[in-house]
């Protein structure tokens, strides 16, 4: 399987949020925990609009939540 | 495990039953020298009735048992169900049909070609209903793998 290039910050930010519960997470964006714990160990990448109601919930823009790694240091 | 992954072991034992039903069934009417078209036929219906009667009530009698273990764990009585169908379900759930789809073609093909080769038709027609079962066991395994890995 390719590794995903797309990282995130959800464990930080839900830390930052009074240590919001990945269940807490997952019902403000409409998911399974299942769901959030793969985005968080990087196995799953998000649809854009649900990358966007996370980053909604934290109340930051996209980017600051998902990150694009470049091609050379994903190698 | 989630409800989905639920969903998808309780289908993966179903068709294993049925499979193993189908094989045994053939494999007494090929001994007791009754493989002709009505008992092939008769065991076709039964498999797919079986399919889709054992495959819906399943599905219900799971929902019922996860409702009420999930109202002993949490001492409610209408507890909260994460019995719903999110983005990624949806996408272990293509990449499973996907790998049934495959292997159901190439199990199509292989009972056709046992026709094309000289077998009579029977063959090809038992082969295709053991392909179709085969098809959904192994896009099930495919699925509770994805599951497991994370995606």
């Amino acid at each position: 399987m390719a590794k995903s290039r797309i990282r995130n910050k959800i464990r930080t930010f839900r830390f930052f949020h009074d240590e919001m519960t990945q269940q807490q997470l997952a019902e403000k964006v409409g998911v399974t925990r299942q769901t959030i714990i793969a985005m968080e160990q990087e196995k799953y990448s998000p649809s854009l609009e649900l990358a966007f109601r996370i980053a909604r919930v934290f109340g930051v823009p996209l980017e600051e939540v998902f990150t694009y790694e470049d091609e050379d240091k994903s190698k | 495990m989630s409800f989905q992954q639920r969903n998808v072991t309780v289908s993966l034992v179903n068709f294993s039953l049925i499979l193993a039903f189908l094989v045994i069934r053939v494999l007494l009417l090929i001994a007791g020298g009754n493989f002709n078209s009505t008992q092939v036929f008769r065991v076709w219906g039964i498999v797919i009735v079986l399919a889709v009667l054992v495959t819906i009530f399943a599905t219900i009698l799971t929902h019922i048992v996860y409702a009420i273990l999930q109202a002993i764990r949490t001492g409610q009585q209408n507890p909260k169900l994460e019995d719903f169908e999110d983005e990624r379900d949806r996408l272990i759930d293509l990449r499973g049909t996907r790998v049934t789809h495959l292997v159901s073609s190439i199990g199509a093909s292989l009972s056709m070609l046992t026709y094309v080769l000289g077998q009579p038709p029977l063959v090809m027609f038992t082969l295709l209903i053991f392909f179709g079962v085969v098809a959904q066991i192994i896009g099930d395994i495919r699925r509770l793998f994805l599951y497991r890995r994370g995606f």
